[in-house]
């Protein structure tokens, strides 16, 4: 038999795409993938905004709480003076559906959330912070203000891109990269949200007390305690949930002015 | 250095960190397969007067004074810009066009140490050559990722009866 030698032939096995094609294709399939996951959950949250409204909501969350709660007796001092506060602020919004519930979260980071069913937990850290009425008083009215715009449902749509998300992706090695891009798109819309409850809250406060002051004194202090100065750069702006102290600080300061409400006025203490 | 300046090196970790490595790992990966392929080709050109088929017996007119086994293996490893787009593919399907020339270089470089493991015998030529193919886990990731592929060339060298040794020239 006759040995024919030959070299084995390039691009037979070997696809002639560029490599940089590739994955510019398949990066801009994923990214038209996570564009449709956005639309569609907007459009799902705002279909069940549509049909379940506020009153609906609170009949069906009336007695719901989070599993990993981690909450004081009923009977704690500072948790029935914060709900005989949060009380007296919704007297000011009487249209509200909810019947507002406090809870406290034996957690040391200051954080206040709203949940389904008008569900207010604040944390331990938070209510240590707080030196004045005023101050709790204006952390408690922004979290009336997220059941007004209903943030708290469309922050479950928020949650549940990203679940979904991270479930497709999470399996490939650009998972980290995805969602660090689908989280930064996403934090731009809740931090609208922040200011338009930051509004409701500031609101509820000067009605209350009939001044604003020490409303936002809270946050100047953790500004201080943080030592950042006053403006971190827009890039650090755009990638934070809430926005940043500085500029709420002043968003508040404006938004007083505009409304021509008392910046001074007889602050109250904490019943505590 | 204050907390913006922490801030700032932060996100530049969070973000431009997975770019700036997937195209280093371009970079640097395009640069070691071409070399490597241009080693392939010369390799090749210098040892194609020695036949290596995949008959599972021996040709007739062979005439065989001594064989033995030779293999010829190579672990290879992916690059993390193969590995990414290759996690892409597989959420949509299709050809891993990445992994394509990956595994096209396992191969040939495992037949060729195979062929020069004969050479260095002084066997000359190869017969029943067959290819494996076998993953190599990684510890972590519950030893479910791939670290690599071994590819193995194995067959039977044999030293022809003087004069009997086939070339192009023979029939």
């Amino acid at each position: 038999m006759k040995h024919v030698p030959r070299q084995p032939r390039d691009g037979v096995n070997v696809s002639t795409t560029h490599p940089l094609a590739e994955a510019g294709t398949l990066i801009a399939g994923l990214a038209a993938l996570f564009v449709v996951f956005v639309l569609l959950t907007v459009f799902l949250v705002e279909v069940v905004l549509y049909f379940v409204p506020a009153e609906k909501e609170a009949d069906l969350f009336s007695s719901w709480l989070p599993d990993d709660l981690e909450t004081v007796s009923p009977d704690d001092e500072r948790l029935v003076a914060t709900q005989a506060l949060v009380d007296g602020l919704a007297l000011l919004w009487p249209e509200s559906p909810y019947e507002f519930r406090v809870e406290i979260d034996n957690s040391d980071v200051a954080n206040a959330l709203a949940f389904p069913g008008g569900l207010i937990v604040v944390t331990r850290g938070l209510l240590d912070d707080a030196e004045t009425e005023n101050e709790l008083a204006f952390v408690l009215g922004h979290e009336l203000g997220h059941y007004h715009n209903r943030d708290h449902i469309r922050a479950l749509g928020r949650g549940a891109v990203l679940a979904l998300f991270f479930a497709v992706t999470t399996r490939s090695d650009v998972s980290g990269l995805g969602l660090n891009v689908g989280d930064l798109t996403l934090r731009s819309f809740g931090r609208k949200q922040e200011l338009a409850a930051d509004e409701f809250g500031l609101a509820l406060v000067n009605q209350h007390y009939g001044h604003v002051r020490d409303a936002w004194r809270m946050f100047e202090r953790w500004q201080e305690e943080s030592g950042s100065p006053s403006n971190a750069g827009a890039i650090a702006a755009y990638t934070s949930t809430h926005p940043q102290t500085a500029d709420r600080i002043r968003r508040l300061e404006q938004l007083a002015m505009r409304e021509g409400w008392l910046l001074d006025g007889p602050v109250t203490a904490l019943a505590w | 250095m204050d907390g913006a300046t922490l801030h700032r090196i932060g996100l530049f970790i969070q973000y431009a960190w997975p770019l700036l490595l997937l195209l280093s790992t371009y970079v640097i990966g395009t640069i070691i397969e071409k070399r490597h392929f241009s080693s392939i080709r010369q390799r090749e050109q210098d040892c194609i007067a020695m036949p290596v088929v995949s008959f599972d017996t021996m040709p007739d007119d062979w005439q065989a004074g001594a064989s033995t086994l030779v293999t010829g293996s190579i672990v290879i490893s992916l690059d993390y810009f193969k590995r990414v787009v290759a996690g892409l593919r597989a959420l949509f399907g299709g050809r891993i066009k990445t992994y394509e020339p990956l595994l096209d270089r396992a191969r040939r470089e495992a037949v060729l140490r195979m062929i020069e493991d004969a050479q260095s015998q002084g066997f000359d030529a190869v017969f029943n050559v067959r290819l494996q193919t076998s993953r190599l886990a990684n510890s972590w990731g519950e030893g479910n990722s791939v670290a690599g592929v071994e590819m193995l060339a194995f067959g039977t060298a044999v030293k022809l009866g003087s004069g009997l040794a086939p070339g192009p020239e023979r029939s």
